[in-house]
């Protein structure tokens, strides 16, 4: 996900931004303060990128990422820039869009959120120290105050690109379901099937619908079995859902066999009082293949001899 | 054919974007004839294609606009709309505000329950929309003309 | 406007494919091209093909259904072909199902059916 998109599924424009800064009480004398360290932050760059890979590479979840010399050294380069970028004085989009471009970045390789806030504590703990040793007590620890707020800003801009990644994979996941749960199956010329399997709620009924209406008209199939024996629950809805399927498939010019009927499903389905007379229902698959078979005017024969 | 009248239960609201929708683009068109019907659909059906919208989202949408637009036609004689793409973040949006200062619906509950028409038109075209889109309202005092506000965005 | 959907004849009946919007002018002249042309050819079938059609709001389906009941009442039964999925979609979530409208797959099955019916009434 390019992070233009995620400016925008976050929707971070100037008043969102706006809207951050004041949550978090940065000001102005803040990031002015921030950039006035910038020297103090450069002189200690290198011993603080060290100090922050001490960390890392001394547990090992977070050491495999970081398996060669080469890995290593544009890391920390990376490192620099990301913390030198702390004390630049500039809040604005092109700061937050850098920030979340190197988030969505750690997130593709599949650094866990828990890194992120490591990091910064690490990188607090020790600017702390470097501070606290080269300002006077006031100075050392208004300056703290200063980098928290920048640190927990930015650590917000993080946990949201991990949380739009899952929500992307997630949506990837469930486009993957639809897929797999509506299995229409071509059981002879001009004759499907389709099993529907655990609970129809109004959205799978929409995509069954419309599933069930492109393979009919791609196939030129004349009938379309729906068993539903392995629906958990038929209630009016359901069954609105598959008088409207059939209703449907009728207006593409085919006709709908309903099979899979239980006892259960026959008494609810009388005594909620819903009218499914417009549909051929059966209650064995078996027999709705062969009642399909003679609607097309074809029928299964024993052989001869 | 006992098919279940307002099923769409979320398909009211107002009509209207809420705060973080963001509006893309704006348009006015007329309707004063019979080809405004087809003009504005196809208005629609486009901006819509564009933006993403699957087959039968898009049919959904462009019937609606079809219905809504000839009601505008053929009861108020004259009228406009205002199509909006929105985006929310996550997916695309049209909204559509059909506006007219017709004859206006005496009893809005009952024109919106479907199967009833004053004119021959008028019926399921207001009831069938509603049940093609995601957000719907419908605001209407005889004398004092209509205005159907929806919204579809893009599915999945 | 008369003439602007076509409509062949095939064998004892009549193919009509709309490709056009049928909007008011057309739609009137085309229910007169199909009664003037039942009467004319004695046709006992009509075939009404709707393939090219993206979209079917009420309006269409009310001039398709009055198309169907008028040549009917002339002696010709009719078929509805080619609906697109998305719009056999969209007209049963309006909660119009045409359920007085007799429907096939394509021409080929239209015209079997339509067969089929003649001979039983003969």
């Amino acid at each position: 996900m390019k992070q233009g998109d995620m400016m925008h599924r976050l929707r971070l424009d100037e008043r969102e931004l706006a809207s951050r800064v004041a949550f978090f009480e940065i000001s102005d004398a803040d990031l002015r303060r921030l950039s006035s360290l910038r020297p103090l932050a450069e002189r200690h760059t290198d011993e603080i990128v060290e100090g922050f890979y001490q960390l890392l590479l001394g547990h090992p979840e977070t050491r495999k990422f970081f398996a060669d010399e080469a890995t290593i050294r544009r890391v920390k380069r990376n490192q620099r820039d990301y913390f030198l970028g702390l004390f630049t004085g500039q809040l604005d989009l092109a700061y937050v869009e850098d920030r979340l471009r190197v988030g969505a970045a750690h997130e593709r390789i599949g650094l866990p959120p828990k890194w992120y806030l490591g990091a910064y504590r690490r990188y607090m703990q020790l600017m702390d120290q470097r501070l606290v040793a080269e300002l006077p007590p006031t100075e050392a620890k208004d300056a703290f105050q200063s980098l928290r707020k920048l640190v927990y800003f930015d650590m917000a801009l993080a946990i949201d690109s991990y949380v739009l990644a899952n929500l992307d994979a997630l949506q990837r996941h469930q486009a993957a379901i639809r897929e797999l749960s509506t299995p229409v199956i071509r059981v002879h010329a001009g004759v499907l099937l389709l099993p529907l399997v655990g609970t129809i709620d109004s959205q799978r009924a929409e995509q069954i619908m419309e599933a069930v209406l492109v393979r009919i008209v791609d196939e030129q199939a004349k009938v379309i079995i729906l068993d539903i024996a392995g629906v958990a629950v038929v209630d009016t809805k359901v069954a609105d859902h598959l008088l409207k399927t059939t209703a449907a498939v009728r207006l593409l010019g085919a006709q709908t066999i309903l099979t899979g009927i239980s006892a259960q499903v026959a008494r609810t389905i009388v005594q909620l009082g819903v009218d499914i007379s417009s549909m051929h229902t059966l209650s064995r698959l078996a027999e709705g293949i062969e009642l399909a078979l003679d609607l097309i005017g074809k029928a299964i024969v024993k052989k001869v001899g | 054919m006992a098919l279940e009248a307002g099923d769409r239960a979320s398909s009211t609201g107002d009509g209207e974007a809420k705060r973080g929708d963001q509006v893309l683009s704006r348009a006015e068109m007329p309707i004063a004839c019979e080809d405004d019907v087809v003009i504005v659909r196809r208005k629609v059906r486009s901006l819509a294609q564009a933006r993403g919208f699957d087959t039968f989202a898009l049919a959904a949408l462009t019937t609606a606009t079809s219905e809504l637009t000839r009601n505008v036609w053929v009861h108020a004689g004259r009228g406009r709309v205002l199509i909006e793409e929105l985006t929310d973040g996550q997916r695309f949006g049209v909204r559509l505000e059909f506006r007219d200062e017709g004859p206006g619906i005496e009893d809005v509950d009952r024109a919106l329950a479907g199967g009833f028409s004053t004119a021959k038109t008028m019926g399921l075209g207001l009831s069938g929309s509603r049940r093609l889109v995601d957000d719907f309202s419908l605001e209407s005092k005889p004398g004092s003309g209509t205005v159907v506000r929806l919204i579809k965005w893009t599915r999945y | 406007m008369r003439g602007s959907i076509p409509i062949l004849r095939v064998g004892g009946n009549l193919l009509a494919t709309v490709h056009i919007e049928l909007r008011d002018k057309v739609a009137e002249a085309f229910q007169e091209d199909v009664l003037e042309t039942i009467e004319k050819t004695g046709a006992a079938g009509l075939v009404v093909d709707i393939s090219g059609l993206e979209v079917v709001d009420t309006y269409v389906a009310r001039v398709l259904a009055d198309t169907a009941r008028m040549a009917k009442l002339m002696g010709a039964r009719s078929v509805l072909v080619g609906m697109r999925p998305e719009v056999a979609a969209t007209l049963v979530r309006m909660g119009y199902a045409m359920d007085g409208v007799a429907t096939a797959l394509n021409v080929d099955e239209a015209l079997i059916l339509l067969t089929a019916a003649t001979e039983r009434r003969i």
